[in-house]
C-alpha cells in the first residue's frame, strides 16, 4: 500500500513572489554567518587534520591501524594459517609461513605484509583469526602517503607494541627475537 | 630637442600623467581581482562555516591563505596549453583577450578621484573624462560578448557551442536592461559622463541629504545590480558556464587561457563594484565633504588640507568598491541557478518593463517638478 503525502503546496504571497524580499532574507542569513565567523575564527568547528586531532571515539568497534599480537614470551600469536589472507576482500595481506626448528605444532609468519593503499579497513581479517593474533586497535588511522613503500605495513611495524599491550619484547621465544633484533641492526 | 620639447611640454605632461594613471589605475585593479580570487574561497568558506584555503605556504609562512593567489597563477602558468586538433586556431587564441581587454579598457572611464594639484598642475583622478562615458560602458561591456562567443564557435565542440548561444541570449537581453536602467540617471544628471555624474551627486537634497543616485533613483540601482550580475555571468546568473553540471564557452580552455576568462570575471565583479558606487553611491564622494573640507548641514565645518581631502575622496570609491565587491560574492554563493526560461522570463517580462516604467515615472517627475 503506497502512503500518500499530501504536500500544501500554498501560493506565493507578494512578498515572495517579488523575490527581492527573500533575497534579503537570505543574504541576511549568509552574511550574519560571515561576520559571526570572522570575528570569531575560534569557533569555526573545522579541524585541520594533520595537525589538530580529535580523541577517537572509545568504542570496542573502532577500525585503526593493525597490529600483530604476541605472547607474553614476545613471540607472534599469528602462526601463518592464512585465514586472515583468505578472508581479506582487497587481497592486501601477504604471508609466507615458517616453521620453528624445535616446535614442530605452529608455524610463524616469515613475512607478513599489509598493504595499507589496498587495505579497506573492514576487520575481516581480525573477525577471521582463529588465535586473535590480529587486531585493529591501535587508534592510528593510516593517512596519504608520497610513496606506495611508504603505505606497505612489514611484520615488525605490525608487531610493534601500542596500546592495550605492554612490550614483553625479549622474553624466551629466540627466533622471533632473533628476527625482530636481525631487523632492528640492519 | 629642447624646443622641440618645450612647444610640446603640455602634450608630454599630458602624456606623462596620463601613463602613470593608467599604470597605477591598472596595477591596482589587477592586484585587486587577484584578491579577490582568494576573497571568493575565503567568503564563501566563513559563509559555511569553515576556514577557507590557508596551505599555500612561502618560507613557512601562510598568512591565512594570503599566497594562494600566487601558487593558482603559477600553477596555471605550469599547465600544458592546449589547442584542441579541429579548433580555429587564430580565433581560439582571440576569444581570451576579447573577454578580457573590453573589461579593462572600461576603467578608464571610471573616475576613482576629484582632482589633485600636483607641482601646481591639476591632475584629474580619472583616465578619460569621455563627455559620452556611459555609453562607452555599454558599447564595451557589448564587445564582451564576443569573447564567449568566439570561445564557443573556436573551440569546434558542441557543448562549448551551445553554452556560447546561452551566454549571448542572455548578455544581450540583459545589456537592453542594463542601458535603459541608466537612462534615468541620464536624464536627472544631465551628462553622459561619469565624472559629471559624480560631481552632481555631491549636492544636497533638502539640504542634508546627499543627491546620490540610490536616493534619486533606488529602483533602478536594484534593476541595474540584477541586470550587472548577469551581464557578468555569475550565480544566479551563471548558466553561461554552469561549472558543476551543464557545460560552459570555456570547457575546451586550459592554462592561461582560461585562466584569461576567470581573471575576466574577477575583473567584471571589481567594475560592477564601481560602476554601481559610481553611478548610485556618489562615487569618490564623502557626504559633506567639500574641496575646503567638511561642511555639515547643522552648521558645523571642518576645514581639511588639499591632499587629505582627495585621499579621502580616492578612500571613499576604495571602500565603495571592496563593499560592493563583497556584496557580489555573497549574492553568488546564497542564491540558486535562475533555469534558463526563468532567466529570459524574468530579463524580458519582468526586468525590461519595470525599466522602462522607471524612465516614465522618472521623466514625469521631472516634469512635474519643473526641472526640464
Amino acid at each position: 500500500m503506497i502512503s500518500v503525502k499530501k504536500v500544501d503546496n500554498r501560493t506565493l504571497n507578494f512578498l515572495e513572489r517579488i523575490y527581492i524580499w527573500e533575497i534579503a532574507r537570505g543574504i541576511a542569513v549568509t552574511s550574519r554567518h560571515f561576520f559571526i565567523n570572522l570575528f570569531n575564527p575560534k569557533k569555526i568547528m573545522t579541524v585541520q587534520y594533520p595537525e589538530e586531532k580529535l580523541a577517537l571515539p572509545a568504542s570496542a568497534l573502532l577500525r585503526t591501524r593493525h597490529r600483530l599480537k604476541v605472547r607474553a614470551d614476545g613471540s607472534p600469536k599469528c602462526v601463518a594459517c592464512f585465514m586472515c589472507q583468505t578472508a581479506c576482500p582487497a587481497f592486501c595481506i601477504k604471508i609466507e609461513s615458517a616453521e620453528y626448528p624445535d616446535n614442530s605444532v605452529e608455524k610463524y609468519p616469515a613475512v607478513f605484509d599489509i598493504d595499507l593503499s589496498r587495505c579497506v579497513m573492514c576487520g575481516m581479517c581480525v573477525e577471521a583469526c582463529p588465535e586473535d593474533a590480529i587486531s585493529m586497535d591501535t587508534g592510528e588511522i593510516p593517512g596519504a602517503a608520497v610513496t606506495r613503500s611508504a603505505l606497505l605495513l612489514t611484520k615488525e611495524d605490525l608487531l610493534r607494541n601500542l596500546p592495550g599491550e605492554p612490550s614483553v619484547l625479549g622474553a624466551a621465544n629466540a627466533l622471533a627475537n632473533e628476527y625482530l633484533r636481525s631487523r632492528g641492526e640492519e | 630637442m629642447m624646443e622641440l620639447i618645450e612647444a610640446n611640454k603640455d602634450m608630454l605632461l599630458f602624456t606623462a600623467a596620463a601613463g602613470v594613471k593608467v599604470l597605477a589605475f591598472l596595477g591596482a585593479i589587477m592586484g585587486f581581482a587577484g584578491l579577490l580570487t582568494l576573497a571568493e574561497r575565503k567568503v564563501s568558506a566563513l559563509m559555511q562555516d569553515r576556514i577557507g584555503p590557508n596551505r599555500a605556504s612561502v618560507l613557512g609562512f601562510t598568512l591565512n591563505g594570503l599566497f594562494h593567489p600566487l601558487a593558482d597563477a603559477i600553477k596555471m602558468i605550469f599547465k600544458e596549453d592546449f589547442v584542441p586538433a579541429r579548433a580555429e586556431k587564430l580565433l581560439f587564441t582571440l576569444a581570451p583577450m576579447f573577454a578580457l581587454v573590453p573589461v579593462l579598457a572600461l576603467f578608464a572611464v571610471i573616475p576613482f578621484g576629484d582632482y589633485v594639484m600636483v607641482f601646481g598642475y591639476q591632475l584629474d583622478l580619472q583616465i578619460a573624462d569621455v563627455p559620452l562615458g556611459i555609453f562607452f560602458v555599454l558599447a564595451l561591456s557589448g564587445l564582451a560578448i564576443y569573447g564567449v562567443f568566439l570561445a564557443g564557435w573556436a573551440s569546434k565542440n558542441n557543448f562549448a557551442l551551445l553554452g556560447a548561444m546561452r551566454g549571448a541570449a542572455q548578455m544581450v537581453s540583459y545589456e537592453v536592461v542594463l542601458g535603459l536602467t541608466m537612462v534615468g540617471l541620464l536624464m536627472i544628471y544631465g551628462s553622459g559622463s561619469l565624472q559629471d555624474m559624480v560631481r552632481a551627486q555631491g549636492k544636497l537634497l533638502f539640504d542634508f541629504i546627499p543627491a546620490w543616485g540610490i536616493v534619486l533613483q533606488p529602483f533602478a540601482f536594484v534593476l541595474f545590480l540584477t541586470a550587472a550580475i548577469a551581464e557578468n555571468k555569475r550565480t544566479p546568473f551563471d548558466l553561461v558556464e554552469g561549472e558543476s553540471e551543464i557545460i560552459g564557452y570555456f570547457m575546451e580552455y586550459s592554462s592561461m587561457r582560461f585562466a584569461a576568462f576567470m581573471f575576466a570575471e574577477f575583473v567584471e565583479i571589481i567594475l560592477v563594484a564601481m560602476l554601481a558606487s559610481t553611478l548610485f553611491f556618489g562615487g569618490w564622494q564623502v557626504p559633506y565633504l567639500y574641496d575646503t573640507g567638511f561642511i555639515f548641514p547643522g552648521g558645523g565645518a571642518l576645514e581639511l588640507d588639499h591632499y587629505l581631502v582627495a585621499a579621502l575622496q580616492v578612500g571613499s570609491i576604495i571602500a565603495k568598491t571592496i563593499f560592493f565587491s563583497w556584496f557580489l560574492l555573497v549574492v553568488r554563493w546564497t542564491l540558486p541557478r535562475f533555469r534558463f526560461d526563468q532567466l529570459m522570463s524574468l530579463c524580458w517580462k519582468g526586468l525590461l518593463p519595470l525599466a522602462l516604467l522607471n524612465i516614465l515615472v522618472t521623466g514625469a517627475a521631472m516634469l512635474l517638478l519643473g526641472k526640464i
